[in-house]
């Protein structure tokens, strides 16, 4: 139960900072502010009873000093006129009274003919009454001896203590009320916290996003320190994949420049070898031929995972396209093309080339007299389809064109490795390819990729 | 036809043009660009075939050089690079053609005559001048449907005058694309191996245009 809890609210607080520093905000506001109010408000009323106390114990000494006894008529007498007057209007509030055991007493003209009740207590004893007319009094007495009286006289001052409980009421209404300001402006800090002290989080979030569409090519580092390390480290990182693709496709170049040559050679010297020998030794170089060519497009192959700037459709393209249109035009084939200018797809140039390199050249080496290539970019997907006009596929024949590429490491032969590699290309695009009869009954490549185009 | 292969690993250039010389072509080696871009400047030749890895600097480099400055003779790439980009960038540089080690000689063989037809404007792979014709590809010479027997320097004559015809070709321009730089013949060889194949195709097909040069014709002339 307890750990379920834990996972619970562990599960929570990482899903988000903004709940994190609203639940302790609210932890502050819903907990410790209530306590804080209570202790302040009870010692504040402690504090005031005690002043009032205080005050009434000053007259309780003041009544005690004014009593005599007359021994003669067995009278107590009260001779000092207590400066204030609110002692002599009646039920005032105001009250004192001395009262003998045999209940005989004296009493301040504003108790008039009331009494108030009498504790017995040797020290100053203070405690809440009902009096007269309704009135709370507050009531503070002490017994004393008065020579020659052997017994104790219980001397009483009271006062109203409507003033005191209005004093603490208003200063409880000041408490909750400022307590009441504090939690909202807790509240309000947070909201201040969120939006000010995380603004460089939410920007860095956008930033990154930027990058990942390749908007940005790096994150913005003028940031507070906090993230600016760790905007740094992610822009070290960003940096050390472009150059790993970059090492990667260097490498792949100098290695196929190294091994060709010398692949070319032995291909050229095997033609004078005698029929049997000559035939396993194409048969061998073609082999090695076709795995260098497989691995090193693979190594070169940039893929999605990493974050492209935007290329042009058009510019890509068109060196390659015009190119190959030179070279059809010399088969005497039309290579018309169909490519939506200004549009830029967020991959690889490279990648992008070489699908359209090899499908193209395919085409144009099956294609009788017409080749069409066409490019349409929505907003999240490239459409690219690649027709020509010959001989065409059986859909067995497609499917197993398609399967080929993807069991390529196994394959002997060097035969469709151009498609082998845009269906490598296409997956590592997350893509979906899928080969089909043109219009004309040639062979029609479709390919859709789920790339940003702007 | 004369071909200046740039090529240097020799291995390579060694097998490469024995190859094309069992095509019947003329072959001249370059090792280097700087090589290249010198004989290319100052030789006539009916193709070039040009390695992009080169050891001082790209080959594409070179060829862009002759492009800016108006060379326009045909140029196929041979390139150990496979991706499509370095193919983008040798065709934006100006090649007309991309050969991918390793190769097919046969494959750079069909490449290199469908490039030279098409700088002379011939589209169809047999040449026909009137009754005569010539398969580009097998070499084969056949007058009014029969086979004409021809040695290979006679061949490579016939061969550079039909692709050429039916403009007039100087002695010299003939002499500078069907004879190797290092063996090139004085007029009077030329002037005997034409007037040999006159005689195996019929004297009025081959004019002479004095001071000018020769040129086939494809219509025996009315009036003489």
């Amino acid at each position: 139960m307890n750990a379920n809890v834990v996972s619970w609210s562990q599960r929570w607080a990482s899903r988000s900072i903004n709940l994190r520093l609203l639940l302790a905000v609210l932890l502050m506001v819903l907990l410790a502010l209530p306590v804080a109010g209570w202790l302040l408000a009870h010692h504040y009323r402690t504090a005031a009873v005690n002043a009032f106390d205080e005050r009434l114990e000053a007259t309780l000494n003041v009544v005690i000093a004014g009593v005599t006894y007359d021994p003669l008529n067995q009278q107590l007498n009260y001779e000092r006129a207590l400066g204030d007057s609110r002692f002599d209007h009646v039920y005032s509030g105001w009250y004192w009274q001395i009262t003998d055991e045999a209940n005989r007493s004296v009493a301040s003209r504003s108790l008039w003919d009331q009494r108030l009740p009498v504790l017995e207590s040797e020290r100053v004893t203070a405690r809440t009454l009902p009096g007269p007319r309704g009135q709370q009094l507050r009531v503070v007495e002490r017994d004393i001896y008065l020579a020659p009286l052997e017994t104790p006289l219980h001397v009483s001052v009271a006062a109203r203590d409507d003033d005191l409980r209005e004093d603490i009421q208003e200063f409880q209404q000041m408490l909750w009320l400022g307590l009441l300001g504090l939690g909202a402006l807790l509240l309000g800090v947070l909201a201040l916290q969120v939006r000010w002290g995380l603004a460089p989080l939410r920007r860095m979030n956008a930033n990154l996003r930027e990058v990942e569409q390749g908007r940005a090519e790096q994150l913005e580092t003028r940031l507070p320190d906090e993230l600016a390390t760790l905007a740094k480290s992610m822009n070290a990182v960003l940096a050390r994949d472009q150059r790993l693709i970059e090492r990667g496709r260097h490498t792949a170049g100098n290695l196929a420049h190294a091994l060709k040559t010398p692949i070319s050679v032995m291909r050229l010297l095997a033609k004078q070898l005698p029929g049997e020998s000559r035939d396993t030794w194409e048969a061998e170089l073609s082999r090695i031929d076709s795995a260098v060519r497989h691995h090193l497009a693979r190594a070169s192959a940039a893929g999605e995972g990493v974050r492209f700037a935007p290329v042009a459709l058009q510019g890509t393209l068109a060196p390659l396209i015009t190119g190959l249109a030179r070279l059809a035009q010399r088969r005497h084939i039309t290579l018309r093309q169909t490519v939506d200018s200004g549009v830029r797809v967020h991959m690889d140039g490279q990648d992008l080339q070489e699908m359209v390199g090899n499908l193209l050249d395919n085409a144009l080496r099956w294609g009788k007299s017409d080749v069409h290539i066409r490019l349409q970019a929505q907003s999240e997907m490239l459409l690219l389809v690649v027709s020509d006009d010959g001989p065409g596929m059986t859909p067995q024949e497609c499917q197993a064109a398609v399967q080929r590429g993807k069991r390529l490491d196994e394959q002997r032969s060097g035969s469709g490795l151009g498609l082998a590699i845009v269906t490598d290309l296409v997956t590592l695009y997350h893509g979906q390819m899928r080969l089909q009869r043109a219009e004309s009954g040639g062979l029609e490549v479709v390919i859709e990729l789920p790339v940003v185009a702007t | 036809m004369k071909c200046l292969l740039v090529e240097d690993d020799q291995a390579l250039a060694r097998e490469l043009s024995q190859a094309l010389q069992d095509g019947d072509w003329i072959v001249e080696l370059a090792e280097n660009g700087q090589e290249a871009d010198f004989l290319v400047r100052t030789e006539a030749y009916d193709t070039v075939i040009l390695d992009i890895g080169l050891p001082d600097g790209d080959g594409t480099r070179w060829l862009s050089s002759w492009r800016e400055d108006g060379i326009d003779l045909p140029v196929l790439i041979l390139t150990a690079r496979e991706r499509w980009a370095d193919k983008a960038a040798g065709f934006t540089a100006g090649a007309d053609d991309y050969v991918t080690k390793p190769f097919e000689p046969a494959e750079v063989l069909f490449r290199l005559r469908a490039l030279v037809r098409r700088t002379h404007g011939h589209a169809h792979p047999v040449l026909k001048v009137g009754e005569l014709s010539l398969d580009t590809h097998t070499q084969h010479v056949t007058l009014a449907g029969r086979p004409v027997s021809l040695t290979a320097q006679e061949t490579r004559l016939l061969s550079y005058l039909m692709h050429a015809a039916p403009r007039v070709v100087s002695r010299s321009e003939l002499s500078e694309h069907v004879y190797d730089r290092d063996h090139e013949p004085d007029s009077n060889v030329i002037d005997v191996q034409v007037s040999r194949l006159r005689r195996k195709l019929g004297a009025w097909r081959i004019a002479t245009l004095r001071g000018q040069g020769y040129r086939l014709l494809a219509d025996e002339p009315s009036d003489s």
